[in-house]
């Protein structure tokens, strides 16, 4: 009886043959987002007392291709406002990003040096590799395995662990292991676990209100809470556009002072 | 024998109770095994925290400030170079790189929150801009590589003094724990790192607050390993020699289990964690609650030499009609003394060390005046060849070497009461003299031997670093950003100037310098531009630059969320108290007449501030508990003869204890600090019983057995007098074991108490009977004096 019961449990857990990694990684990595996007961006950090600072910014992000140019404006608060960072993300690993920024008070464009892809971004809990790469992950860092499949809000999802290639990306990434939940429809990454390169609960990031926009799956808040420090960011977009295309000149130095 | 033994109230109680000695041994067992049953409860408390009250409000106010800033107490690993060239030539470097990856490597240390030379960044601006990057991604090959690692961050303020030493001799890395529990753990993977490591002519050292916490929890264990047991031999070897039986070890024995085993169970069952110095408390209470047993026993076999054929029931009964006041009235003066530094301490441990040295007490005597009886009541007389009868000789007893001695120092010394008076007023005033001099004064590290590895981090980080002792200045505005007002931030940087002007204080750190290193950045690294910015929006975007450019807790340490507090933190290079008391008093005033102002307020905290504010208290704690303990045991005597010259005359000698024990401490230059500031009202408490036994006794002798006051000491020094050897003995011993403690603090109060039992039993010996032939008191003589 009792084994009955433990087979017939067993039939129905065991799902059709679950894909492998490799092939989670391909679907996710081509998954798309779009060459270029206009957004509006509240960025919320809140530290571990619950004390918050609130930035609102707008930017583009084009994809070129063998590189990524992005410029953010803040609006918010007042006396930032102005202020501009603009970026060119290089496709080639050797190739060390650029990057320029604006400050309003200071009536200068500073060229700054690119940061390490594992610090944070503007203070918040996403590195500029999890910017970069909207949180899913590069398909060339990571070993991907299947682990199992699981429901979330009445989805099914991949659950796939996904381990730095090799010592160098797990320093420079900063992580040691990441555990993803892969929507089974849209192929996007909607939960996902890090640990610290000691193996150490480090975050965790979380996308929410995934919508459709111009045909593109696009998750309008982010979440991210780090378990260590016990502070949280969440990102959430709005006014998002797909369809306009964007002039090369507001990717440059004169577009920083300019202001959008 | 004495007529009034059979129809006293006392005989005819005690023989009523002890008619059921099993009964008795039952009682005593029952409150072992339910006090034991508890012993499993007990928590450590090794925090240096667990030494200050938890609601003073400098306490309370810390833990705030610890959270808001995120302040942890991290583990230090200082790399030190004497060399030519410092830390700052290729294997030195190197050596800082490999040490880094191998702590933040250490399960425990939270990878992300290592810092040294090899994780931290160097900004730096240029003609175009600012670069943020390593002051090096590999380690330098060649001198002249680390040359321009050097040059670079001894042109970085912010890590001068904090990171490296102004002279470049050593540097650190500083690594946060991610949980502080494991903190001895990570200590000992820390030494072992800093052990293995290859050296080339470099020193490595493991400091850090929390290693010192959990340190001290290793202390504990060993000491308690080591002391009881050697307690214990050592009590019952004095037990052995004072009465050669058998039964004369083992049933004082049960007394100090029951005392040791009493305290320490309801200590656990109602919750007290066991401190640091908790673990004096059984070697204490074993070298108190003793006596009890060497008294009783003495008078045993005292009662059974002078009447042989007598019952062990009569016997028992006449023993504890002569002991029951002794024996009480120095358990209740041993109480007096810990429970006077139970309410005149403001420290948690002393408090419960007060307490449950007096319950344990309390018990002894409890377990003195019944359960010993009761197990006497089950065995046959059996003398004890210490004390045995005179042939021929009615009254006499034939006293064994230690009587014999003690009985001619007693003739020698009586003949000459004012020589021995004159000797004890001279060396009254030495002490006086001597306690002009007391310092009171402590200094956290002290806690430690100088040989051990901590303590000699701490000295090595004091002298090329800037030191290990922090003070926090805490400035609050009134309102989110108010931080940015270049006003605001110009008062903070007057007020940096005015803290590091003064002595010890070695570098100070705040947003201010921050902004400074900022500004310059973006200014082509112009060293002019070292400055603080006018503009109220360009601080604004500076910050919000940092963030950028790094994580944003960088400097979490320094300001708060929304820009509302910030904190001002100043090193200084001496933990010692009379150190920190100079600068404390000087930034309050400052702050008070210059920096307060509409709008802006700054407030002291960090641990230089707690150790100023709960030290202060030190003075006045410990001479209200001594004045308590002095009063209280002159309570006792005078109550217990029923005269207040006897309460005075029985003072004298353990005033004259402290006295020279201040003196001591005066021309030894032993502070009174935290560990020592305990020992007078115990030595006191202790002391006092030497007085009691010699004054019950010769009352005893003159008025009972009609004795002139010279035959009364002739018969007093061979009897009690040697009792009181061996009750002396035990108390010396024990507290003088002390001295092979871990602890420092345990060994100077140890020998500090042990010195004190000393000179009470010398001049309660000596002075006392003195006094009492000089002056001949009525409350000795009676009425025969008339």
């Amino acid at each position: 009886m009792i084994w009955a019961l433990a087979i017939s449990i067993n039939a129905v857990a065991e799902p059709a043959v679950l894909p492998s990694g490799d092939e989670i990684a391909r679907r996710v990595d081509e998954r798309d987002e779009g060459t270029v996007v206009y957004r509006v961006l509240k960025i919320e950090l809140i530290d571990r007392r619950g004390k918050r600072r609130t930035r609102i910014t707008r930017g583009y992000r084009k994809d070129y291709g063998d590189e990524k140019r992005t410029i953010l404006y803040f609006d918010r608060p007042r006396n930032v406002k102005g202020t501009a960072l603009l970026t060119y993300d290089y496709r080639d690993p050797k190739r060390e990003d650029d990057q320029w920024l604006y400050l309003p008070a200071m009536r200068k464009v500073r060229r700054i040096s690119a940061a390490d892809r594992g610090d944070y971004f503007l203070g918040t809990d996403f590195t500029y590799e999890d910017i970069k790469n909207e949180t899913k992950g590069a398909i060339e860092d990571f070993d991907w395995k299947t682990i199992k499949e699981e429901k979330i809000e009445g989805k099914r999802h991949y659950v796939v662990d996904t381990v730095p290639i090799n010592e160098t990306v797990r320093k420079e990434l900063g992580y040691g292991r990441v555990r993803r939940w892969v929507d089974a429809e849209i192929w996007m990454v909607r939960k996902a676990e890090y640990r610290d390169v000691n193996g150490n609960p480090l975050k965790s990031i979380r996308a929410f209100e995934i919508q459709e926009i111009q045909q593109i799956w696009t998750a309008h808040r982010l979440e991210a809470h780090n378990h260590k420090t016990g502070h949280r960011t969440i990102f959430t977009f709005s006014d998002i556009d797909y369809s306009t295309d964007v002039a090369a000149d507001v990717f440059t130095r004169r577009a920083l002072r300019r202001g959008l | 024998m004495n007529p009034t033994t059979r129809d006293t109230p006392a005989a005819l109680f005690f023989r009523q109770v002890y008619a059921f000695p099993k009964t008795l041994l039952i009682l005593g067992v029952l409150v072992l095994v339910v006090a034991g049953s508890f012993l499993p409860r007990l928590q450590k408390d090794t925090r240096a925290e667990a030494f200050m009250p938890a609601d003073h409000p400098v306490v309370l106010y810390r833990r705030t400030i610890k959270d808001t800033f995120g302040l942890a107490d991290p583990m230090v690993v200082a790399v030190v170079d004497r060399g030519a060239h410092g830390v700052f030539d290729p294997e030195s470097l190197r050596l800082v790189a490999m040490l880094t990856d191998q702590i933040a490597a250490v399960p425990g240390i939270d990878p992300d929150r290592v810092t040294s030379l090899a994780t931290e960044n160097n900004i730096v601006g240029d003609a175009e801009g600012m670069r943020v990057e390593p002051f090096f991604d590999v380690p330098p090959t060649t001198q002249d590589e680390a040359d321009r690692v050097r040059d670079a961050i001894m042109d970085f303020p912010l890590y001068v003094g904090n990171l490296v030493a102004a002279d470049g001799s050593a540097t650190v890395i500083v690594a946060e724990l991610l949980d502080q529990g494991r903190a001895v753990d990570v200590y000992r993977d820390l030494l072992a790192i800093a052990e293995s490591a290859p050296v080339n002519g470099e020193e490595i050292h493991v400091a850090g607050e929390m290693a010192v916490s959990g340190y001290l929890g290793t202390y504990i264990d060993s000491d308690v390993l080591r002391l009881n047991p050697v307690a214990v031999i050592i009590i019952s070897t004095i037990l052995f020699l004072a009465y050669r039986t058998v039964r004369g070890v083992l049933l004082p024995d049960l007394l100090l289990i029951a005392t040791v085993v009493v305290a320490i169970g309801t200590m656990a069952g109602s919750g007290v964690p066991y401190y640091v110095i908790t673990s004096a408390l059984p070697v204490v209470l074993i070298a108190i609650a003793v006596a009890d047993g060497i008294h009783i026993l003495g008078q045993y076999y005292e009662e059974l030499a002078h009447d042989p054929g007598a019952r062990q029931s009569e016997l028992v009964v006449r023993t504890m009609v002569e002991m029951w006041r002794p024996v009480t009235f120095t358990s209740i003066t041993d109480m007096a003394g810990f429970l006077a530094i139970h309410f005149a301490s403001f420290m948690p441990p002393m408090k419960a060390f007060g307490l449950f040295a007096a319950i344990g007490v309390g018990v002894a005597l409890l377990f003195a005046l019944f359960v010993i009886p009761a197990a006497l009541m089950f065995l046959r007389p059996r003398p004890s060849s210490a004390l045995t009868r005179r042939p021929g000789n009615d009254s006499g007893l034939q006293i064994d070497l230690f009587g014999r001695v003690m009985g001619a120092l007693g003739r020698r010394l009586l003949s000459r009461p004012l020589w021995i008076l004159s000797a004890g007023g001279l060396v009254v005033a030495v002490g006086v003299i001597g306690a002009c001099r007391l310092e009171i004064n402590e200094e956290r590290i002290r806690n430690f031997r100088s040989t051990e590895p901590l303590y000699q981090a701490d000295r090595a980080l004091n002298t090329t670093l800037n030191g290990t002792s922090h003070l926090d200045i805490v400035i609050e505005t009134d309102e989110p950003e108010a931080l940015f007002h270049p006003a605001h931030l110009r008062r903070i940087a007057a007020l940096q100037e005015f803290v590091e002007s003064l002595p010890r204080v070695t570098g100070s750190t705040s947003v201010v310098d921050y902004l400074k290193q900022m500004n310059r950045a973006m200014n082509a690294n112009r060293a002019d531009a070292y400055a603080l910015p006018d503009d109220e929006d360009l601080i604004a975007q500076y910050f919000l630059l940092y963030e950028a450019t790094g994580s944003s807790d960088d400097y979490e340490e320094y300001v708060d969320y929304d820009y509302r507090l910030a904190n001002v933190r100043v090193t200084m290079n001496s933990g010692l108290y009379t150190h920190g008391k100079v600068v404390v008093e000087a930034v309050e005033r400052y702050i008070h007449e210059q920096f307060d102002a509409d709008g802006i307020r700054a407030t002291l905290s960090g641990r230089v501030t707690v150790d100023y504010h709960w030290l202060g208290q030190l003075r006045s704690g410990h001479f209200r508990s001594v004045t308590l303990a002095l009063l209280a045991v002159w309570l006792v005597s005078a109550f217990s003869f029923r005269s207040v010259v006897a309460g005075v005359l029985s003072v004298v000698p353990v005033t004259m204890a402290v006295l020279m024990l201040y003196g001591i401490m005066g021309y030894a230059n032993v502070w009174l600090g935290v560990g020592t500031s305990m020992f007078a009202p115990i030595a006191i408490g202790t002391g006092i019983d030497f007085s009691i036994h010699t004054v019950d006794r010769l009352t005893a002798l003159v008025r009972s057995r009609g004795e002139s006051l010279e035959t009364a000491f002739a018969e007093f020094f061979p009897s009690t007098g040697r009792a009181l050897l061996f009750n002396f003995s035990a108390l010396f011993f024990g507290f003088g074991l002390l001295m092979t403690s871990h602890v420092p603090p345990l060994v100077r109060f140890g020998c500090l108490v042990a010195v004190g039992v000393l000179i009470s039993f010398l001049a309660s010996l000596t002075v006392l009977p003195a006094l009492i032939l000089v002056l001949r008191p009525k409350f000795l003589l009676g009425k025969r004096q008339e």
